[in-house]
């Protein structure tokens, strides 16, 4: 039965006014958030959200009380057993690659090793934003800002954003990725993003010449974001482009391995300084 | 069979009952459910599942009954919730959430579009549907490049199809004529 009264009249304006208020003060967090200096002072709001997304992710009460959690948990472990044996295939495949390299070379300088850590993706991201994944490892456990990820089958991503129990992972097929590759065959290189189609696009390619349809694309380790070799996918060709069929897509991401990227040290200064110099001739004479 | 109907017409009967309030807070359940049941992994047979913007269909939902404080406040809270998993610029779908609340209250009172009619039915899809459009080009204007229409458009799909069974819980039970304020 419709019901009229002079009081919720009096108060319709008002919650009109509190609408469009609210979508003034929203449009303006959005406005605000364009100015990089302003976005930044967002991020640790959305990561401390994110860390407060975890205590999800453990069992529920009703797994504890039917006994699934202790099952699931040793299913967890030996999947994580099997994925850790399966990243040494691909290892070893990337290290043949590198050691190619190393004969030819004498004297090179190796890739440093660093901690590793295995998370579980807790949440992924693959709507019209940056598609990312959420992890449930973070400064805790070691992560930094800059590590890269990879599954069984290769690059996941790059670590953006560190919490201190999660981190947020940039996925490769995100438009703003850049992951600096080379062919396995032709040596080529080039620049990787994120396609529309879900594919890699290479860009930026200094040298002339094609990939080779099919053949490997692995991380070139320039600009040292990604080491030299882990393994991305392999060319496909779409339309007249080729394209990278991305190998972290072949399985599930449930789990990732976040590693240390590469750290180069910069070079000092020419010319050296005194200090530096008295340094070099002590530690030769040493 | 008898005592299945029983129940059921209990339900029925309870929810034609309630108040806004607590429809609305069973609203706000359903949400916050579907919600976090979208961030643990959902993969069937190696398949992603594509899960609905629930808070749409809630912001159209109860946008029928009128501007509320309640209702926007809730919308707000899970907008702000789905920008911080979603990787979106904080304040975007709570934004989009008002946005709709907004629209689905002006198109009912200017059409009269009540809980019957093609219209009726009409006016939450259409305010759904540009709903995600404002999400696109949200996150194609912060991106800085045109973003993916395809996982939007499955969402969309998948978002009307979770309105169709759902509609009924994001209704406030508040008709044209009644004041929304009065209630909530």
């Amino acid at each position: 039965m419709p019901r009229y009264d002079g009081k919720g009249v009096k108060r319709r304006p008002l919650r009109r006014y509190g609408f469009f208020i609210a979508v003034a003060a929203l449009v303006g967090l959005l406005l605000l958030q364009t100015s990089p200096r302003l976005s930044e002072q967002v991020q640790p709001v959305r990561t401390a959200a994110s860390d407060q997304l975890l205590p999800m992710s453990g069992p529920s009460v009703m797994d504890n009380v039917a006994g699934r959690s202790a099952k699931d948990r040793r299913i967890i472990a030996l999947e994580t057993e099997v994925r850790e044996l399966s990243q040494y295939k691909a290892m070893a495949l990337s290290m043949a690659e590198r050691l190619e390299v190393y004969e030819s070379i004498l004297n090179m300088q190796g890739e440093p090793a660093g901690a590793e850590v295995t998370a579980r993706i807790m949440a992924e991201a693959n709507g019209p934003f940056a598609q990312a994944l959420l992890a449930n490892a973070g400064r805790l456990n070691g992560v930094e800002e800059g590590h890269y990820a990879e599954n069984q089958h290769g690059l996941v991503g790059r670590v953006v954003q560190v919490g201190r129990r999660s981190s947020r992972i940039l996925k490769v097929t995100d438009f703003n990725s850049r992951v600096p590759v080379m062919g396995e065959v032709t040596g080529l290189r080039a620049i990787m993003y994120g396609g529309r189609d879900g594919y890699g696009r290479l860009t930026d390619r200094p040298e002339a010449g094609e990939f080779v349809p099919g053949e490997r694309i692995m991380t070139s380790g320039e600009g040292g974001l990604f080491p030299r070799g882990i393994v991305v996918g392999q060319v496909v060709e779409r339309g007249d482009q080729p394209r990278v069929e991305l190998a972290m897509e072949a399985g599930q991401l449930s789990y990732v391995r976040l590693k240390p990227s590469t750290l180069i040290r910069k070079p000092e200064d020419e010319p050296v300084t005194e200090d530096v110099a008295a340094e070099l001739t002590d530690g030769a004479a040493e | 069979m008898k005592r299945l109907s029983g129940v059921s017409g209990t339900i029925f009967r309870r929810w034609d009952e309630a108040r806004p309030g607590m429809r609305l807070a069973i609203g706000a359940a359903v949400l916050a459910a579907v919600g976090l049941t979208g961030l643990t992994p959902n993969v069937v047979l190696g398949q992603t599942l594509v899960w609905p913007y629930a808070a749409m269909v809630a912001a159209a939902g109860w946008g029928r009954s009128g501007l509320a404080f309640a209702p926007m406040a809730a919308l707000v809270f899970f907008g702000l919730a789905q920008d911080v998993t979603s990787g979106a610029p904080i304040g975007c779908f709570a934004l989009v959430n008002v946005l709709i609340f907004g629209a689905s209250a002006g198109l009912n009172q200017m059409f009269d579009a009540d809980r019957a009619g093609d219209l009726g039915t009409a006016v939450p899809l259409i305010c759904i549907a540009l709903g995600f459009v404002l999400v696109w080009l949200i996150a194609s204007l912060s991106g800085g490049h045109v973003a993916k229409v395809l996982p939007l458009v499955t969402a969309l799909v998948i978002t009307v199809l979770f309105h169709i069974i759902t509609a009924p819980l994001f209704d406030l039970g508040i008709r044209r004529g009644q004041n929304a304020g009065s209630a909530l």
